[in-house]
């Protein structure tokens, strides 16, 4: 009888252990970057009496969502630097070379998130930023995080605002010339669950 | 943005000092021997270009992170280097030869080292033709040095460090219309330096009445390794057409044009002219097509293209 028991409240202990573990597996939704529905675009200053705006045409990404655990969250995107497209072909060419972005050599701009905080209306994210070869650590907003099923595919979108200054990234303070050196990078960004 | 003043000031600093040096070691020990003025050059050379990057300025980085970073960080120190050992009459021919192609043969992989060409991450660049190119990149880089060498030792003057300043300043002018202004911009350091200590060297020659103390190896073992350096990071990382790297990197090999018989045995600074007079011929040829190019690019930023008008009214 008391081995009937102990062999019963060891199926329960256990079983509960699989339940709770599977269900902290299953809370971490993981979503891809979907390119079709997302834009990195940007804008700095043009002899400080304009905007110059541009994008990022090849984005790649990923982000798994905990609802139940925020703080392990974790967001991840990659640019392709040569994608570079401001609507003006020889700009662009331009901003690929060696003084600017230097494509060659760093062919990508990433970020990955070290630490998510739930704030109202989205996250508060940490991470880091490479851009240039040089990696700072920065914190945004993402606002957003409401979810959509579409046909069957659960989505989610992000967006947030930040503003960083190339010089903080080696890029050379002579080479910026009449463009400013703070630039605006807005990200809408918008994740298909996996 | 080019700065030309800037660019004067540090090519000017850079002349200075690295003149100043090499006469002041050269006036240290007289008659000053072919090692003691190499080692002069290898000196003046090294603390010019120091104090004309820290004008212009131009950082040293390290770990080095682009290639203007590993030319600055390793390739002219390494050049420095080994004109160095191969200055010292105690170094067997040989072994200096074997030091140069040695670095004749890395500089390529340092200078493109980490970028897309090397890490994979440039889809349009497969394995074969990075080894090519560097392999081709080395080979010629060598043969540039062994034949201009050759030449110096053959029938030594000044035209041929002169010859490797006009190229190395058209170099600079063509790898910053090409849209790479730092890369240029280093150019003009190195032309300052090469051409302080060239009239330098030239001085002492005149003054100790042997004009065979002009082949200061260091000169061109420095000069070479430079030109081809920017040539290089201005083609693989810059704009640099294919061709152009290739004319004026090949354009200082035209000296060997007076060693015809016809025109061997002339004045020597007959010789000398029409050295400089052939090599600046496909020189010209090459920034002309650049400038060609630049106002061709820039035409659409600086506003020359088509463009909607709006009209400000102001006070009305």
């Amino acid at each position: 009888m008391r081995r009937c028991f102990s062999v019963g409240v060891m199926t329960l202990v256990i079983g509960a252990l699989v339940v709770v573990g599977g269900k902290s597996v299953v809370a971490a939704d993981e979503y891809a970057y979907d390119l079709v529905h997302s834009s990195v675009s940007f804008k700095a200053r043009h002899l400080d009496i304009s905007w110059i705006h541009g994008r990022f045409n090849e984005v790649d990404g990923k982000f798994s969502l905990d609802r139940e655990n925020p703080s392990k969250s974790t967001f991840q995107l990659t640019i392709k630097a040569d994608s570079v497209d401001t609507a003006n072909k020889a700009r662009d060419e331009h901003l690929r070379q060696p003084d600017y972005f230097d494509t060659k050599q760093f062919p990508t701009i990433e970020f990955k998130s070290t630490s998510t905080k739930p704030v109202e209306g989205g996250y508060e994210v940490t991470g880091d930023f490479t851009m240039h070869g040089k990696t700072k650590k920065i914190t945004f907003v993402l606002k957003g995080g409401k979810e959509h099923d579409f046909k069957g595919t659960k989505r989610v979108g992000f967006s947030t605002e930040l503003s960083l200054k190339r010089s903080d990234f080696g890029f050379d303070k002579s080479a910026i010339g009449p463009i400013g050196d703070e630039a605006l990078i807005l990200i809408d960004c918008e994740g298909v669950r996996k | 943005m080019p700065e030309p003043l800037l660019y004067l000031k540090a090519m000017g600093a850079a002349a200075l000092v690295s003149a100043l040096f090499v006469l002041a070691l050269a006036g240290v020990r007289r008659p000053a021997s072919a090692a003691w003025l190499n080692s002069a050059c290898v000196l003046g050379m090294g603390l010019g270009l120091a104090v004309g990057c820290c004008v212009l300025p131009l950082r040293w980085a390290w770990p080095p992170a682009n290639g203007l970073d590993r030319f600055l960080t390793i390739a002219v120190p390494a050049a420095l280097g080994i004109e160095l050992i191969a200055g010292f009459q105690c170094v067997p021919r040989w072994a200096a030869w074997f030091l140069r192609m040695s670095l004749a043969t890395t500089i390529p992989g340092i200078l493109l080292h980490g970028s897309v060409y090397l890490n994979g991450s440039g889809n349009d660049w497969p394995l074969w033709r990075v080894v090519t190119a560097l392999m081709l990149s080395g080979a010629l880089l060598a043969g540039v040095w062994v034949l201009l060498s050759w030449l110096s030792r053959r029938s030594p003057g000044v035209s041929i460090p002169l010859a490797l300043c006009l190229t190395t300043q058209c170099a600079g002018l063509t790898v910053m219309m090409a849209g790479y202004i730092k890369g240029g911009a280093a150019a003009f350091l190195l032309v300052a330096t090469l051409l302080a200590t060239t009239i330098a060297v030239g001085l002492i020659a005149k003054r100790a009445g042997s004009p065979s103390i002009v082949d200061a190896p260091a000169i061109l073992g420095i000069g070479v390794i430079g030109l081809f350096s920017l040539l290089f990071i201005g083609l693989f990382f810059g704009r640099l057409s294919t061709g152009g790297a290739l004319v004026l990197l090949l354009a200082p090999l035209l000296c060997w044009a007076t060693e015809t018989p016809l025109l061997r045995h002339r004045k020597p600074w007959i010789v000398g002219s029409l050295r400089l007079v052939l090599v600046a011929i496909p020189l010209v040829v090459v920034l002309a097509v650049a400038k060609r190019d630049f106002d061709r690019d820039m035409a659409p930023l600086l506003g020359k293209g088509p463009a909607s008008t709006f009209r400000l009214h102001r006070g009305d």
